[in-house]
């Protein structure tokens, strides 16, 4: 019976344990706040948003490194915000949408995308045509 | 609106299972069952006929609306007056449970309720997976309007399209009867479908093994951080563990009580739920069918085998269907299956994908649950201590569950050998999930095999105890 106690009594810690370790992981991410995120692109593109037609689509850039792994997260909340509009993560689109970190984007490299400005929304986010389309 | 919403959803899923299995109007543990059943089951008709609906109909509210009130208004009286099972399903006789084994349920499961909550407030919109898939194509289902086959649209390979619909199907419906998008719904559905498949297993472990073993699987599976975390996250690999788990369940207790077929029926319906969950579940399927065929020509006097089978058949025709159309229809092609022959040839016998896939495995083998030491290691010294005692009447479910979550590992070993270009991304950002998936079934299996621990003394020891005192 003592080694049936102590198997089931050294479960039981174990599994609490990890569930209670787990919590307070959590509580304490919960506490420090979430300053990014899908609400946070919500607010990004909220002006955007309501401009946007039935079966959109458009191109997609950002300041962000290609390689850096923001890059891709951020496309892909851009996704998810701007749904039901497709958005494709290069500049081949007549439209591109332009996520950048700050309020003026780099002007030469608008330039080098071929891409002229169409409207701002603020937050570092542009709509932009493609020059050459 | 949306609780009341999926409130009604779940009374037509506690329904449809009673319908399996009826007991009397009271607190039992079949009814446990039937509830903790009932609302992945609830979850998978609306969401199957919701799509139906959208892909006949188009985004028609008042179609869906009646549609679903229709499903709920045919499902309830007739769960109302079926006639109760001869034999209800109660927990098993077994050893006392003493009162700290219930106290430690009890927290685990406050542990995990908290936790859910807390993780879901913090990313109400869930992680990765659920805004790049899941929760993004219900967007499009509900925000599209006409234009809703754009959330299949082959522009945006990355998102899955070709993924099956139950998940984003179930949340775009609260969507379009609330009138309203709110972060409420994917919550309360990640929600049932976490606790669902808990009960489910908790309440056939209950009444397969009695009350300590259903209290010991309840803690571990409470307390498994990274299936109560993934659960939180939206992903649907939660709703498909609890598909497997209620499949293999069912079939369990239909072993154990022989000869009422809609256990096989039901367990049909939600394996073919399964399929309409992720690819995976479409595996799944395979996956049971060989392995209940197995179990039953291996263990059962092979006279109801095809009798068994055909039910089993029986349930799993609509959501098959369901899935069918929808892959015929609107899916585009899968990613990984559209790899060409020769470069499948190639991936076979390339020697470094074994070790990276059998790395992976073994890594995430030791990591499953999230618990704070490797659990599978733990779970051999607990069998060294406790030791498994297989009752010949449950040799058939045993090992039912066993080849079917085997086969399913074998399935998901050879799609990653054979198919993906980065097969170390694809397993490092995967295998975990997928082993996730079949927790809850192989804690299903874990228990029913175990022995019952002893946890406090049997009173008869004390009466022989006093008897030879007084004789002395």
């Amino acid at each position: 019976m003592a080694r049936h106690k102590f198997a089931v009594i050294a479960l039981a810690v174990i599994a609490l344990g990890s569930g209670f370790w787990q919590l307070l992981d959590l509580v304490g991410a919960f506490n420090r706040g979430v300053d990014f995120g899908v609400p946070a692109f919500e607010t990004r593109f909220e002006q955007f948003r309501p401009t946007i037609k039935p079966h959109s689509i458009f191109g997609y850039t950002s300041d962000n490194p290609p390689n850096d792994p923001s890059y891709l997260s951020e496309y892909y909340l851009t996704q998810y915000t701007l749904a039901p509009a497709i958005v494709k993560p290069d500049t081949n689109e007549e439209l591109v949408v332009m996520n950048f970190h700050s309020e003026r984007p780099d002007q030469a490299a608008m330039r080098a995308m071929n891409l002229v400005p169409v409207q701002t929304y603020g937050h570092g986010v542009m709509l932009c045509r493609h020059a050459s389309r | 609106m949306t609780l009341v919403i999926l409130a009604l959803v779940w009374l037509m899923g506690i329904a449809a299972v009673r319908l399996a299995m009826p007991a009397p109007f009271r607190w039992s543990l079949q009814n446990g069952l039937v509830l903790s059943a009932g609302a992945g089951v609830g979850i998978g008709i609306a969401a199957s006929l919701y799509f139906v609906v959208l892909a006949l109909a188009g985004p028609n509210l008042i179609v869906l609306a009646s549609v679903e009130a229709a499903a709920l208004v045919v499902l309830v009286p007739l769960a109302w007056f079926v006639k109760p099972r001869p034999t209800e399903l109660v927990i098993a006789p077994g050893p006392a449970t003493p009162g700290y084994l219930t106290a430690l349920f009890l927290a685990a499961a406050a542990i995990a309720t908290i936790s859910f909550l807390v993780a879901y407030q913090t990313k109400p919109h869930g992680e990765w997976d659920a805004w790049s898939i899941w929760n993004l194509r219900a967007r499009f289902l509900f925000r599209a309007g006409e234009l809703w086959k754009d959330a299949f649209s082959s522009q945006i390979p990355w998102s899955h399209p070709d993924y099956p619909l139950l998940v984003p199907a179930i949340v775009a419906m609260c969507w379009t009867l609330a009138r309203g998008e709110t972060t409420t719904a994917p919550g309360i559905v990640a929600f049932l479908f976490t606790f669902a498949a808990a009960g489910t297993l908790i309440a056939t472990i209950g009444i397969l093994r009695g009350k300590t073993q259903s209290f010991l699987a309840g803690i571990l599976v409470l307390g498994s951080a990274s299936f109560i975390l993934i659960g939180s996250d939206q992903y649907a690999d939660i709703p498909l563990s609890f598909y497997i788990l209620a499949s293999l369940a069912v079939l369990c207790l239909e072993d154990r009580y022989p000869g009422d077929l809609r256990f096989s029926i039901l367990a049909g319906i939600t394996a073919g739920l399964a399929a309409w969950t992720k690819n995976e579940g479409q595996l799944f399927v395979l996956a049971l069918i060989a392995a209940r065929f197995l179990a039953l020509f291996l263990y059962t006097d092979r006279s109801g085998v095809a009798r068994r089978l055909l039910s089993l058949a029986a349930g799993l025709v609509p959501p098959l269907a369901v899935v069918v159309f929808f892959k015929l229809r609107f899916a585009p092609p899968n990613d990984l299956m559209s790899t060409p022959p020769r470069q499948i040839m190639a991936h076979l016998l390339d020697f470094g994908r074994w070790i990276t896939v059998l790395e992976g495995i073994l890594i995430a083998l030791l990591r499953v649950g999230g618990f704070l030491i490797p659990i599978v290691l733990f779970l051999a010294l607990y069998w060294y201590l406790v030791r498994f005692k297989v009752e010949p009447s449950d040799r058939v479910s045993i090992a039912t569950v066993v080849l079917a979550v085997g086969l399913m590992l074998v399935g998901d070993f050879a799609v990653y050998i054979l198919f993906p270009n980065d097969v170390a991304w694809q397993v490092n950002t995967s295998v975990e999930r997928l082993l996730l998936q079949v927790w809850p079934a192989a804690l299903l299996v874990f228990f029913l095999a175990a022995n019952i621990p002893q946890l406090v003394a049997a009173p008869q020891h004390h009466e022989k105890g006093k008897a030879k005192r007084s004789r002395k």
